[in-house]
């Protein structure tokens, strides 16, 4: 065995990407455009999901099928602005003309680039996607990063979904015909099984139990260890919620590849519609508000040792104090507070603008004169056009500015499209 | 300021316009007033902690001290810097602003500047320990006065190093006496009912006081109590009632979004949220143990929260509970 086979066997073309077809065929879609010389409206993709399913093959597969030259970028490439500025920054400037070098842009692990250490990171790569001539694929496991908020808003986003398990088969037995090896068909859907629509680990998986023999039994599926799968959300929010002891709960997140803020953020916002009784939800809460203190003084105090207990309290707390379950099935849904922020960027966005011109003039915090000063001005300004002129001249407020403080409205502006875009993501995630 | 037109004067806010020039001129703080003077005079001026509720004078004490001291061009001559701390809480600014400043050497021969540091009870604990070197090696050229909501929020060794005076929260005669200076200048008739309302939604914060009679006079400039309360009918809207009331009648998600909607959109402070729901509390149709049981927990909130809990987080945890008694 000379050759990986995950590499061997590789989509050449986009034909041969199994699976998610929808989200292949939008890829497809999307590039075109490009094809055409007419660059869509956003001009990167984000390809999110599980691993193993064809995110970055889908790109490799189309860039080779189609003679672009993929520039491969990943996390552990860059960690701060600097470099994601010299690695990226200067080949999404270059399009060619000609058609000699296309390129696409492939920027695997986008989500790893969140971190605190990639200090400008996620700016940089914002202001890349802006400039861009060429088409940006940005691949990620856990798209939900708050931290991600402004890339998302961005990109074209397509999910990938775990691939099923006649599809992983279908693949595995084109791979045993390919190498001439005999194997049953249980085995590969033994394999299948245990790969949770991972293809890529059970193609590894596969090539690991044959070990260069021509024939492979069932008894060589016992060398395989278990392999700790990186959980989707929503499978650790069952488990969360449906666990009967505190030890069940906290191992729901073992594996689970999302940061420990946005776990909570989901459990937080899943917990009205999955503890029916007002008690059982009090108590909950209660865990949870305690949890969120002792997160607070690990941040403060630096007092890391602290944090083992956030665990337990906040996925046991709510465990615990569910002792009525809603009378049918309820989906757990996308956190309703990533929704808000998100449907009122705008407006926060104005009062803030506001609220710091505001602070400049009058020793303030930003803060203190959105609420203390804010309001008033808002009043003065509804009420008596010239005083409202007056006190705009003297912060220096934009039209718009103004007329937000008068009228209370928000210019609607364009960015109102993209609120049932992820509502659709989200709802196609519960379904899974 | 000095050389503004009078059109520009009658543009100003009246927070700005009416705010104290000098020591004189700063009302009710009788005592620190004079232990400032005794400094100015003998200029031994020591880093110096105001800590006091907001709106009674502590920013307005810092700035009439740097002006009675260095003169009317304290800022533009950079004898004087302000930083405030809620805008700019990490460490950074510490290491680079407030070092940048503190270790230029004083000019005009007055051998030291002065740094204020407003909101300083936000500084992260990381960025105290910092700003607590910077104090000591750059004393002899810089002078800090920090000013502060909370003195329990700034680190020990901070404390020991400053001056602390405490400012104390002003009382009825002084502010009705301000807003009745205020009207005169301002050509204002305004009744004894309309300020007594205006004191009472003030809680002694002048800056408060001087908003709510600023904005009422945009009504009519005859005003009385009902313009006050159109005012702060606009400005508070009574939404943490409503929220208190959806909770209570089971609506704990929409109550939820209400409560997201004043912290991250309105930007409502969390500590006027929790003092709104304590003054509601009172007034709901509860049981009386179960009044005090929320008490309890309203108390525990706001420990939390000074301690840097999540608001947001600590806030639904009470409207849970609260909600959890409907059904009793």
């Amino acid at each position: 065995m000379s050759e990986v086979w995950v590499e061997k066997y590789r989509p050449k073309k986009v034909s041969e990407v199994i699976g998610n077809k929808q989200s292949v065929e939008a890829f497809v879609k999307w590039m075109r455009q490009w094809e055409l010389g007419k660059p869509p409206e956003k001009k990167a993709v984000l390809l999110y999901g599980p691993a193993g399913v064809g995110k970055t093959s889908l790109v490799l597969a189309y860039g080779r099928e189609h003679g672009y030259d993929v520039v491969e970028v990943n996390a552990s490439d860059w960690r701060n602005e600097a470099r994601m500025k010299s690695i990226v920054g200067e080949s999404s400037l270059q399009a060619s003309l000609d058609g000699s070098s296309k390129k696409i842009i492939l920027i695997d692990e986008v989500d790893g680039i969140a971190g605190r250490e990639d200090a400008g990171g996620i700016a940089a790569l914002r202001k890349i996607i802006d400039e861009s001539r060429v088409p940006l694929a940005l691949v990620a496991n856990n798209p939900w990063d708050p931290r991600l908020a402004s890339i998302r808003e961005k990109c074209l986003m397509l999910e990938f979904r775990r691939l099923r398990k006649s599809e992983i088969v279908r693949r595995l037995k084109e791979i045993a015909r390919s190498e001439g090896i005999k194997v049953s068909d249980a085995v590969l859907a033994k394999l299948a099984e245990r790969s949770e629509g991972d293809l890529r680990s059970a193609i590894n998986d596969f090539q690991a139990i044959v070990g260069g023999r021509k024939v492979v039994d069932e008894k060589a599926l016992a060398a395989l260890g278990s392999r700790n799968r990186v959980k989707q959300i929503f499978e650790a929010l069952r488990m969360i919620f449906n666990a009967k002891s505190i030890r069940a709960a906290r191992a729901a997140l073992e594996g689970l590849e999302v940061d420990l803020d946005m776990v909570y953020t989901w459990i937080l916002d899943n917990a009205p519609e999955q503890i029916p009784d007002p008690s059982d939800l009090a108590e909950a809460f209660e865990a949870l508000a305690k949890a969120d203190l002792v997160l607070a003084r690990v941040n403060r105090k630096q007092e890391w040792r602290l944090i083992k207990y956030a665990v337990p309290i906040m996925t046991g707390g709510v465990a615990v104090s569910r002792k009525h379950k809603p009378s049918g099935f309820v989906k757990f849904a996308f956190p309703s507070r990533i929704r808000l922020l998100q449907a009122t960027s705008r407006e926060r966005e104005i009062r803030k603008s506001i609220a710091q011109k505001i602070a400049a003039k009058l020793h303030l915090s930003t803060a203190k004169a959105m609420t203390h000063m804010l309001p008033y001005i808002s009043f003065i300004a509804a009420h008596d056009e010239e005083a409202g002129k007056g006190l705009a001249e003297y912060f220096e407020l934009t039209s718009a500015e103004l007329s937000y403080l008068a009228g209370g409205k928000v210019e609607k502006a364009p960015k109102k499209v993209k609120v049932p875009a992820r509502r659709r993501a989200s709802r196609r995630r519960k379904t899974s | 300021m000095s050389t503004l037109s009078l059109e520009e004067i009658s543009k100003l806010p009246w927070v700005e316009k009416y705010r104290p020039k000098s020591l004189d001129e700063i009302i009710n703080q009788e005592e620190i007033v004079a232990s400032l003077r005794n400094i100015l005079e003998t200029k031994a001026v020591p880093h110096m902690l105001f800590a006091g509720p907001p709106g009674v004078g502590k920013t307005a004490t810092a700035h009439a001290f740097a002006r009675d001291l260095f003169g009317e061009r304290y800022i533009e001559d950079g004898h004087f810097l302000e930083i405030n701390a809620s805008d700019e809480r990490g460490i950074q600014t510490i290491r680079e602003k407030v070092k940048m400043f503190a270790r230029q050497i004083p000019m005009g021969g007055y051998g030291f500047k002065i740094l204020f540091l407003d909101e300083s009870d936000q500084l992260t604990d990381d960025a105290q320990h910092a700003f607590r070197r910077v104090m000591e090696q750059f004393s002899v050229t810089c002078r800090f006065i920090l000013a502060a909501n909370y003195s329990n929020r700034i680190i020990e060794p901070i404390q020991s190093r400053c001056a602390v005076f405490r400012f104390k929260p002003l009382t009825k005669v002084h502010v009705l006496q301000f807003l009745k200076r205020i009207a005169d200048n301002e050509g204002l008739e305004v009744d004894d009912q309309a300020l007594e309302v205006i004191y009472d939604f003030s809680e002694g914060d002048m800056r408060k006081a001087i908003n709510i009679l600023q904005a009422s006079s945009s009504v009519s400039k005859k005003i009385d109590e009902k313009a006050v309360y159109q005012v702060m009918g606009y400005v508070s809207r009574g939404e943490v009632r409503k929220i208190l009331e959806l909770a209570l009648s089971g609506k704990f998600a929409d109550a939820r979004d209400e409560v997201r909607r004043l912290l991250y959109v309105q930007g409502i402070l969390p500590s006027d949220i929790v003092s709104a729901v304590y003054r509601e509390l009172f007034f709901l149709d509860l049981s009386e143990e179960d009044k005090l049981e929320l008490l309890d927990l309203l108390g525990e909130v706001d420990y939390r929260i000074s301690e840097g809990a999540t608001p947001e987080v600590q806030l639904m945890a009470f409207l849970a509970r609260l909600a959890a008694k409907r059904k009793r």
